[in-house]
């Protein structure tokens, strides 16, 4: 073999370093004005040692080692560590931003009426800039054009007027129809036309405004919100928000630390701990039971159709590893409308309607059984595999000392089988421990259980229960106790695979 | 399993074929119809005009492609974008993770460097904090990074595929070096003997010699991606234009399941299809690949 021009790899080289380097050196100076400290040191010194191993002649190794583990140490290690942290803090909806934007968002959205009068309004279009701009009526009569920018007064002449008062036509601008106001009302929610003096005009209706004023100010040395119209005082509380002597609260709140207390809600709170007891309890049995269930049946038929004298072996095989090889997202959701209470085919054949998905134990046992259905084909072919490496000296040995095939199969071939493919069945289940997508998407982890307040459900394994916690609409968006779940799930995890390893003498083997 | 030669020598008459054979067919025939029921379902009403879950029959009474128009023709669950999304991030994801993976097994099987059995151990370790169950922070951490970095934004499929390849070296980088380590060290002897460069033997030696193993890794990865729901649903959830067929088709369970059968299952099906065909082409490989641990262990 020839060996001769390395340029190309050097030119491809210098161009992905290059590369590297021009986006280091636009995106933290942009990390920087965030004030994502964390990521700007990391991103600067990624790049300088990539640039250090890729330019140096000796480092060969670390070449081919350090561009995967900065990315592992960025996506999976950080947020490992991360959970711990947010573990610790009140992260949630409501409690997003830091303090000092929160406090900002606080005073810039606060707006009380300034008396409750309103005034004509007519939305209209700057013939100039297609701006969208309000053509209001003041109180003594004259009109203005105002964007979120700036109000202008305008000439009287320019404003033509119908008989019954309303504009019609304003020079410079192209008034909208009703139809045309109401196609972009997203648009008004926040349309606040500042007239000075903290107040502004904001829309109450397609043609009226209101006149507004900031009422909240900040007192940064005495840190405390106070409402300038009413006079109230807002303080903060231990739990990042804003609250008055009266226990009003100002949205939003900013993320803090508060120490143990989502550890301590889950452990002491009736709300959770019963819930989770129950969540952590089906985790187990879940996991163990498709992981007994699947092996057995997967057992049991690679016994039955690994006889020497059967014909057509090879298709059952096929055949049998299509639940394996179809997607399962998939696969599940079609078991969740053949499930289906009124209309599935399995109560059609049944001719009842059996609530299969929304009675606790029914629901249980319908996740187990397309578990069965998505497992038993891995656990038929990793069986055969074994099966048909079973030393044959054993088995006949075993055969001339007069063992039954009863005794043959449980004394001998289920242990060496067992013993061959313990690593395995570890690993599965630890799979089936976080296995997500086969609760959720065939129940939703439901039916619900009543006294979680609507969060966790009778089939709710840890991780979508966790999953419900932070993402799930309306209730959720509780990111600092869901982290807290998940650091326990991490402990159950991690100690799994230390099992595990030791099992396999992973480490010991290490070369 | 042993083979008992006085049995194969001689035919097995009727009655002995009934007693001893004839039992493990019937259990072979009902196990694959409880295998093949959902996937033969699902085809039915994939090609049922009728499209509801309710009137469905085995074999469909106006067999027809309406469901598959019904599917291509609804901007709001855009079906073929979400394909597109879901091959786009599938194949990206295989090659990197693969990449990743294979590029430093080959350090750790080749070089003998200060720090390696460290690496080892780290990236075992590292294992044992799968990235599904850190699906909230790598979302809040996303989300401020998304600030600053357009394409790790939430809701991009850019942001997917580096948090996926963030995961590749804890995956494959193990096992390929057990591969690795069967290959032996003559060939890169006798190379370097010819003037290659450690770059060179790794790309034009290594890598062709693993190619079946690779292919494997990448096939697996690409199953993977496809079909993970949790951490995709987090980083895109909120796009409906970046969506993977995984998490867009759940859309389909929802009140009107029963309506949406029809579609869903049209869907399904051909997102389905090439997997199975793919997978079953390869599927000795994919064995092997799967008792990989085992045999090791």
């Amino acid at each position: 073999m020839k060996f001769g021009n390395k340029t190309p790899a050097l030119i491809a080289k210098i161009m992905l370093l290059g590369a590297l380097n021009a986006f280091t050196v636009w995106c933290v100076p942009i990390l920087i004005s965030n004030k994502t400290w964390l990521f700007a040191i990391y991103f600067t010194i990624s790049t300088l040692i990539l640039d250090y191993v890729f330019l140096s002649k000796k480092r060969i190794a670390t070449k081919y080692i350090v561009p995967g583990t900065i990315l592992l140490l960025m996506f999976q290690v950080y947020p490992a560590i991360f959970t711990g942290y947010v573990a610790f803090t009140n992260y949630s909806n409501g409690h997003f931003l830091d303090k000092e934007t929160a406090i900002s968002v606080m005073v810039s959205n606060s707006f009380a009426p300034v008396g409750n009068t309103t005034n004509y309004m007519q939305v209209a279009e700057d013939n100039l800039n297609g701006k969208t701009t309000l053509i209001i009526k003041n109180d003594d009569g004259t009109f203005g054009a105002g964007t979120r920018d700036v109000f202008r007064p305008l000439p009287d002449s320019d404003v033509t007027l119908s008989s019954d008062g309303r504009i019609m036509k304003v020079t410079g601008f192209r008034t909208l129809s009703d139809d045309e106001v109401f196609a972009i009302l997203d648009q008004f929610n926040d349309f606040k036309v500042p007239i000075g003096n903290s107040k502004f005009f904001s829309v109450t209706d397609i043609n009226a405004v209101e006149l507004v004023e900031q009422n909240l100010s900040y007192d940064a040395t005495k840190d405390q919100v106070t409402d300038i119209l009413t006079g109230t005082i807002y303080s903060p509380n231990n739990n990042g928000s804003m609250i008055s002597a009266a226990g009003e609260e100002i949205e939003p709140g900013w993320t803090t630390t508060v120490g143990w207390r989502n550890f301590s809600k889950v452990i002491n709170d009736e709300r959770y701990r019963g819930p989770m007891l129950q969540v952590l309890a089906w985790t187990f049995i879940y996991a163990g039971l498709v992981v007994l269930s699947t092996f057995f049946l997967g057992f049991l038929l690679a016994l039955v159709l690994n006889h020497p004298r059967m014909k057509s072996k090879k298709i059952y095989r096929t055949l049998l590893i299509v639940p394996y090889a179809m997607p399962s997202v998939l696969s599940t959701l079609v078991w969740a409308g053949m499930f289906n209470q009124d209309n599935g085919i399995i109560n059609r054949v049944l001719g009842s309607p059996i609530p299969w998905l929304s009675d606790p134990w029914l629901a249980k046992f319908a996740v187990l059984l397309v578990q069965l259905w998505a497992g038993t084909p891995y656990m038929f072919l990793i069986c055969t595999g074994a099966i048909q490496s079973l030393p044959s000296e054993v088995i006949e040995a075993a055969q001339v000392d007069g063992a039954s095939p009863r005794q043959l199969f449980s004394k001998i071939k289920l242990p060496l089988v067992l013993m061959t493919l313990a690593p395995l069945l570890i690993a599965s289940y630890a799979y089936n421990f976080s296995n997500f997508g086969a609760i959720y998407l065939l129940t939703g982890g439901g039916p619900t259980i009543i006294s979680s307040g609507g969060i966790a459900g009778h089939t709710d394994i840890l991780i979508s229960y966790t999953y419900k916690m932070a993402f799930a609409a309306g209730k959720g968006n509780d990111y600092g106790l869901a982290s807290a779940v998940s650091f326990f799930n991490f402990l159950l995890v991690a100690s799994m695979s230390i099992y595990s390893f030791k099992k396999s003498r992973t480490i010991e083997n290490m070369t | 399993m042993i083979v008992n030669e006085l049995v194969r020598q001689k035919p097995l008459t009727a009655a002995q074929w009934t007693k001893r054979i004839a039992w493990r067919h019937a259990v072979g025939i009902f196990a694959v119809a409880f295998a093949l029921f959902p996937l033969v379902w699902m085809i039915s009403a994939s090609f049922d005009t009728i499209g509801s879950l309710s009137a469905q029959k085995l074999i469909p009474n106006n067999p027809g492609l309406e469901n598959f128009r019904t599917l291509f023709g609804n901007p709001d669950q855009p079906y073929l974008t979400w394909l597109k999304n879901s091959i786009i991030i599938s194949s990206a994801n295989a090659v990197l993770q693969m990449f990743i993976g294979a590029t430093a097994a080959y350090a750790l099987s080749r070089f003998r460097f200060k720090g390696r059995k460290l690496t080892l151990m780290t990236i075992l370790v590292v294992q044992m904090f799968p990235q599904l169950l850190a699906a909230t922070s790598i979302f809040l951490m996303l989300a401020d990074l998304g600030k600053s970095i357009p394409f790790l934004a939430l809701g991009q499929t850019s942001a997917l595929i580096i948090v996926f390849a963030g995961g590749a070296l804890g995956i494959n980088a193990w096992m390929l070096k057990g591969f690795y380590d069967t290959i032996p060290a003559e060939i890169d002897e006798s190379a370097k003997v010819d003037g290659a460069s450690h770059a060179q033997i790794y790309f034009r030696i290594i890598l062709p010699l693993a190619r079946p193993v690779l292919a494997v890794i990448t096939l697996l990865s690409f199953i993977g991606t496809m079909n993970e729901f949790l951490i995709t649903s987090v980083i895109l959830g909120g796009n409906q234009k970046s969506l993977t067929l995984a998490v867009g088709m759940q859309q389909y369970i929802d009140g009107q399941y029963s309506a949406h059968w029809g579609p869903f299952a049209a869907g399904a099906l051909i997102a389905s299809v090439p997997v199975m065909i793919l997978f079953l082409y390869l599927q000795k490989h994919v064995v092997a690949g799967l008792t990989a641990g085992a045999n090791k262990g």
